[in-house]
């Protein structure tokens, strides 16, 4: 029995209109999505375009300060589908950190939804830029940082979707040289959607958001998540050796092939020091799965010290054994995601910080923010951003550490760098339960 | 033979009253002594005189005693003499009640008598003259009637009616020359005894034999006096009730003395003829001269007293004894036979069924008696023969006889009849023609059985008078009159098995056969038509399985036909799927909702709960979430319970309801008391009955609460996300308490999934394989509580282990620990938000000098509690709460060290996965070690 009601409407007998709202500040992907297939969709008053239409020109602070001014309509907009839900739980905001409007005016709207909706849930896909191909867009660093300090302060629970490493899955794992976005959003849209299986196919656990973030999320502060996916195979792929294999699975192959960093859909890097362990994990299993067999996996794993866990509390592998949609056709008898709150995590704030004291030192590309409103008098924004992200790494780290419970951040100095970003998608939805 | 002489005994009374120095036989001695060897007339004379000094008319009989010696024999005069005082009757008073007997019985058919008795026996000779035709029909079919087993002859004889018919005719026409010889009323009373032999002899059937004894019995006013005259204790020793009036069993017809002719005088040829003529009567039951039952030992026990040992005369040849002493079992046995068969009469059906075959027998017997004694008048038969006749039946009645008597002797009755007969048949396997009689006998005494137990399998049906029937129902109270508890006695106590009450030969299927009824009685109640479909040919076969088969297909049928009631008109997996889905939490989003809509009510004191307001807010959820497709959801009710879940489970464990009752519910709050009813209908109540009901309760009620405890711990993670904004110095402040709530959480959590995902998730896939293979209702009756009770095993609800306690003081702990944060919060976020605007950089983290915290957080401790900081508070929750979990863990392993085949270990091996608390449990084992 699938709950069709959690992020959907009814409009008629055959109808159902997603709780979405698509928000962008140029025309280009809302155009895309409005001239393909799903165009009848979605409700057209969720639908909001800036009127100029000149977009944020990647610039964080052009974002933000747009936000600011479309306040008003955007909130219309998501207050009426807030007041139309029964019981909202909360947000789901879809978004991507290096932008201009994704990463600026998504920040906003996350700030003034927290702060309206205290007692509301947000959780957000966050598209981190690609490590491996030189941006075009030269502040990435800067907005990257901003983007993420809001993310730290204002999001419950954020998923990290890392395009580094969804580039090399498509390349490496499904082999397809140059990966389109289609492909890539493939990717991120069934993650979206199998992290969200066990709300809409409900079951004894996990039933809710919260249910499924508070296990995750030991201490407020470390709530960047990661995702794993298995099996990986593309369309084309099905006839091919692999996916055959891949087909004869069992919950203990699924459950090992997950802890391979190779299938995370966030790229860390080599942890050379390898000190980086689980705060937490989820796994949601899909398909013909024998429930005694999750128990001797489990066992398994714990024998074979598969994965490293924090030492400062106890942690252990949930698995939600959940109903795969009986519309999607699959070729896999047993497919599964990990949801893991991991401390490597940080490699990622690191890398972000490194680039941005790069450019910050240099104190290049600062004109185009100075003239937004919030940077008009000072650049402090910007180091207190990397202030935050920086107690966050700290954070990261000691989660590692026996004693974190006794460790406290050292505010350490700001640096500038610079960058530039490119992402896929830039559409904030806000959706309720 | 001497003990019932007339003669002798008349001497014996007179000379126990005068006290001479004589015995009778001395005396009989002296008077049959020949011519030269006896005392003179006056000697002889002086004797009687010396015994019978005492009586009054003794003058006058010794005078006409002295002319009869003077004239005739002296044995006649002794016999005069004899007959002078047994006649006046005087010796009754002074004689001891043996003789007594003797003397009453003796003056009524004196004198007639004797001749009438053997007119009698003549008659008899008659009768089978009168049955030529018949014998020789008989013997023209086969000439060997007396050596097939008397069944056989029986099977193989004439059609029943025209036999019957032959004998009432052939009895008829004898009737008129009994009337006419006798003129005296006790003539009556030996027609009597005539037409019974005569019956004896010819009856084809019981049923003509019942007639006349009815007729015997009701009828003749003189016969009933006649037997009132009889007295307690037979000169045979058996008392008067075995005899039950109606068998010979040697009784001394007092009076029927023929002349005894003398033995030694006679030559060989006509010993034999008298001997035989002896035998035949003797193997009927008639007493005689030569042949002599032994008067039994009152006081044996076992076998014997079934058995009649006889004593053959002296004088005849001592080759014919011999062949005489091995016909004469024969005769002990039959009589045997008849006296237990009269003895159980209207014992149960088997017993009766199994006489009838037994009466059919005896007929057949009288029937070889017949052509024996027809041979006998034709001078064809000697001793020899006749023994060469008998053999089979000999060994058959021997059979028969031993098993009668243990029958007997066991007090066996109904299936254990069954039972003991069915053993013979298998250990007469070596002897054909005895296992073949005995099977004979008890197909024809498991008729009336096979017939309940056909009633039973086809209709459901018990009549049963005699309480045999392997089944038995207890119905005390109609259905409707106590609904509540009704289903869930009836399947395992309205009906039972007797298990004293089970032929050897259903043992084996005792089980399906009382299933096969239950099923029909559930369809039946369900408003349904039992339609047997086939006809049912129910016997008792021994060679063959067949009623294996018919009673097999009964139970397919009837089994087949309960669980497609079940199973498809009533959707018993449907309603157990409602029922998974909501006392067992499976459905979590209309959990969720239930909770966040009840949540404030069921906070409430138990006492101040509404239970009209949750039914309310029940059916409102139920309608706005997913359930509302649930064809079933109304049969979803709220119910608080007086009690918490560890006193419902003393009152499932212990069924005691004093116990219960008299607890307080003051301090319980609507939450503990809360759980969910499921009302079913019948039959689907069959399954889901109270006793099923209260065992999902209790299940429920372990995962409500947790699931609650579960909530607020989430409740608080939501509040508690606020310190994100905090600085990080005073996040670090909170780590303490977040990290608790963590492994509280993590606690709680894999409690909740150990429970559902490794309990009740795999033992229901696995009742769902098993239910796929279901055969019968009682199958998934066993199925259903192997699941329900393999999951409340391990999910700690069961008496024995006090785990559950355990775990209900860790959801109290976590419970208080999120009052206590939810208390606090507005306080630090007070002081954590202001510190923040005022002092952004401040460096020091210490609480208790800085100015802002100063100022903000003592009031907020003081506010709980003066002497506690924070963080110490969250410290006191800490060691409680790790002291709860090790203590549990620890008790978990030490249990799952003895029994291995519980699953508890899963759950340390979840909380303790990443090893987090084996150093703990480690200490706490040293520590236990120690102290």
């Amino acid at each position: 029995m699938d709950r069709k009601d959690v992020f959907f409407y009814q409009a008629d007998d055959d109808h159902y209109i997603p709780r979405a709202v698509l928000l962008d500040l140029e025309p280009r992907v809302i155009n895309t999505i409005m001239g393909s297939a799903y165009s009848k969709l979605y409700n057209p008053e969720n639908v909001y375009l800036s009127k100029h239409g000149g977009g944020a020109g990647n610039n964080w602070a052009s974002g933000y300060s747009q936000g600011d001014k479309l306040q008003e309509e955007v909130f219309d907009i998501i207050d009426r589908e807030a007041d139309g839900s029964d019981s909202l739980e909360g947000f789901i905001l879809c978004h991507s950190i290096a932008g201009g409007t994704g990463s600026g005016m998504g920040s906003f709207i996350m700030e003034r939804i927290a702060d309206r909706y205290p007692k509301k849930l947000i959780q957000t896909f966050s598209v981190f830029p690609n490590q491996d191909e030189i941006s075009d867009v030269v502040v990435q660093p800067y907005n990257s940082m901003l983007t993420l300090k809001r993310l730290t302060t204002a999001a419950d629970s954020v998923v990290v979707l890392d395009n580094t490493a969804l580039n090399r899955i498509a390349c490496d794992r499904l082999h397809i040289q140059n990966p389109s976005f289609s492909q890539i959003n493939n990717l991120v849209s069934t993650i979206m959607s199998v992290s969200t299986t066990t709300l809409r196919y409900p079951s004894y656990m996990n039933n809710n958001l919260i249910g499924l973030m508070a296990p995750l999320i030991p201490t407020p502060q470390l709530h960047f998540l990661m995702t794993g996916y298995t099996p990986l195979t593309s369309d084309s792929d099905v006839n091919n050796q692999e996916s055959f294999n891949v087909r004869k699975t069992t919950v203990l192959d699924v459950m090992r092939r997950l802890l391979q960093p190779k299938n995370m859909m966030v790229s860390t890097g080599p942890d050379k020091t390898n000190h980086h362990r689980y705060i937490s994990i989820l796994n949601i299993i899909q398909g013909e799965v024998d429930p005694t067999q999750v128990h001797k996996s489990l066992q398994r794993i714990r024998d074979r010290k598969m994965a490293q866990f924090i030492p400062w509390g106890p942690t252990s592998i949930q698995v939600a054994l959940s109903r795969s949609s009986p519309y999607v056709q699959s070729n896999h008898r047993v497919s599964g995601l990990m949801l893991a709150n991991h401390t490597s995590i940080c490699s990622l704030f690191e890398r972000a910080l490194n680039q941005y004291d790069k450019l910050r030192k240099r104190g290049a590309f600062l004109d185009q923010f100075r003239r937004e409103d919030i940077f008009k008098d000072s650049l402090d924004e910007l180091d207190d951003s990397r202030e935050t992200v920086d107690c966050l790494v700290q954070e990261y780290e000691s989660a590692t550490r026996e004693d974190y419970m006794q460790f406290s951040e050292k505010r350490g100095a700001g640096g500038t760098v610079d960058s530039k970003s490119e992402d896929a998608r830039s559409a904030g939805s806000a959706s309720g339960v | 033979m001497s003990k019932t002489d007339p003669v002798r005994q008349v001497l014996a009374n007179l000379i126990l009253e005068t006290e001479a120095p004589y015995t009778p036989d001395g005396i009989l001695r002296e008077f049959l002594a020949i011519h030269d060897k006896r005392l003179s007339v006056n000697e002889l004379l002086k004797l009687l005189i010396t015994i019978s000094v005492k009586r009054p008319n003794f003058e006058e009989v010794t005078a006409e005693i002295r002319l009869i010696l003077k004239r005739k024999d002296p044995m006649y005069a002794l016999l005069v003499f004899a007959e002078r005082y047994s006649e006046d009757g005087l010796s009754l008073r002074s004689s001891p009640q043996s003789n007594d007997m003797t003397s009453v019985t003796n003056s009524p058919l004196r004198g007639k008598a004797l001749p009438d008795v053997h007119a009698s026996m003549a008659s008899v000779a008659s009768v089978s003259t009168a049955c030529t035709s018949r014998g020789n029909l008989a013997d023209t079919e086969s000439q060997g009637i007396p050596t097939s087993t008397p069944v056989n002859s029986r099977r193989s004889g004439d059609p029943e009616t025209s036999s019957s018919g032959g004998v009432f005719a052939r009895r008829r026409t004898l009737q008129p020359q009994r009337h006419q010889g006798s003129s005296k009323e006790e003539r009556d009373d030996l027609s009597l005894i005539k037409e019974r032999v005569l019956n004896a002899v010819s009856s084809p059937s019981m049923s003509t034999y019942r007639s006349l004894t009815s007729e015997a019995a009701s009828g003749k006013t003189a016969s009933t006096l006649n037997t009132a005259a009889i007295p307690v204790v037979t000169p045979t020793g058996v008392p008067d009730e075995y005899r039950t009036n109606l068998l010979w069993d040697y009784y001394k017809v007092d009076a029927n003395q023929l002349p005894k002719p003398e033995l030694a005088a006679m030559p060989l040829v006509s010993q034999q003829q008298v001997i035989l003529d002896e035998l035949l009567h003797c193997l009927t039951g008639v007493r005689e001269n030569f042949v002599v039952p032994i008067a039994p030992d009152p006081n044996r026990v076992g076998l014997a007293r079934y058995e009649t040992v006889f004593t053959v005369h002296a004088h005849l040849d001592r080759s014919l004894a011999e062949l005489v002493q091995e016909v004469l079992p024969l005769a002990s046995h039959f009589m045997g036979i008849q006296k237990i068969v009269t003895a159980t009469d209207g014992q149960g059906q088997v017993i009766d069924s199994l006489n009838e075959a037994l009466q059919e027998l005896t007929y057949d017997f009288y029937l070889l008696m017949v052509q024996a004694e027809q041979e006998l008048r034709h001078q064809q038969l000697t001793i020899q023969k006749l023994l060469y006749y008998m053999q089979p039946t000999l060994w058959v009645m021997e059979e028969i006889w031993t098993t009668l008597v243990d029958i007997q002797l066991n007090g066996h009755r109904g299936a254990a009849v069954l039972t003991l007969l069915h053993e013979r048949i298998k250990r007469l396997e070596g002897d054909r023609s005895a296992q073949k009689l005995i099977i004979g006998l008890m197909r024809k005494a498991a008729e009336p059985y096979m017939q309940m137990l056909k009633l039973w399998i086809q209709k459901g049906v018990i009549v049963d008078r005699n309480q045999e029937f392997l089944v038995e129902d207890n119905e005390v109270i109609h259905r409707d009159e106590l609904p509540e508890h009704y289903s869930d006695d009836y399947w395992e106590k309205r009906y039972t098995v007797r298990r004293d009450q089970i032929p050897a030969f259903l043992e084996k299927y005792s089980d399906k056969i009382l299933r096969t009824g239950k099923y029909l009685n559930v369809i039946r109640q369900c408003g349904k038509r039992v339609m047997p479909t086939q006809q049912m040919h129910l016997e008792f076969d021994p060679t063959s399985e067949r009623h294996v088969t018919v009673i097999n297909d009964a139970y397919y049928f009837a089994a087949r036909m309960l669980l497609d009631v079940l199973l498809t008109e009533n959707d018993l997996m449907g309603h157990l799927q409602s029922v998974k889905r909501y006392l067992l939490l499976n459905q979590g989003d209309f959990s969720m909702q239930f909770m966040d809509a009840c949540e404030d009510e069921l906070s409430k004191n138990v006492d101040q709960v509404l239970p009209m307001t949750l039914e309310n807010l029940l059916g409102l959820t139920l309608r706005l979430s997913s359930a509302r497709n649930d064809p079933y959801k109304d049969d979803l009710h709220c119910e608080l319970l007086p009690y918490d879940l560890v006193t419902q489970m003393s009152k499932i464990m212990n069924q005691k309801e004093e116990y219960w009752q008299a607890q307080q519910r003051l301090d319980l709050s609507g939450l503990e008391c809360f759980a969910f009813n499921y009302e079913v209908k019948w039959p689907v109540s069959l399954v889901l009955n109270h006793i099923a009901i209260s065992k999902y309760q209790m299940l429920f009620r372990q995962l409500f609460y947790c699931k609650h405890v579960e909530r607020q711990l989430c409740k608080i993670w939501k509040e508690n996300a606020i310190a994100k904004k905090f600085s990080p110095q005073a996040a670090e402040l909170y780590r303490s308490a977040f990290t608790l709530r963590q492994r509280m959480m993590n606690a709680i959590q894999n409690l909740e999934y150990y429970m559902m995902i490794e309990i009740i998730e795999p033992n229901w896939h696995i009742f769902i394989e098993k239910m796929k293979n279901v055969e019968n209702v009682d199958n998934v009756l066993r199925l259903h509580q192997d699941f329900l009770d393999s999951c409340l095993k391990n999910c700690m609800l069961t008496e024995s282990s006090h785990l559950n306690r355990g775990i209900f003081k860790l959801c109290k702990i976590c419970l208080k620990f999120c009052e206590f944060i939810q208390r606090s919060q507005r306080f630090f976020l007070d002081a954590e938000l202001k510190s923040m605007v005022c002092d952004s950089t401040y460096d020091s983290a210490d609480s208790s000098d800085s100015e802002p915290e100063s100022s903000h957080r003592p009031q907020l401790e003081s506010s709980l509690d003066p002497a506690d900081t924070f963080s110490e508070r969250v410290r006191r929750f800490d060691l409680e709460f790790t002291g709860l979990l090790i203590s549990f863990l620890k008790q978990i392993t030490h249990m799952a060290r003895k029994n291995t085949a519980d699953r508890f270990m899963n759950l340390v091996h979840r909380i303790n996965f990443n090893a987090f608390y084996s150093d703990q449990m480690d200490k706490l084992c040293v520590k236990d070690a120690m102290g």
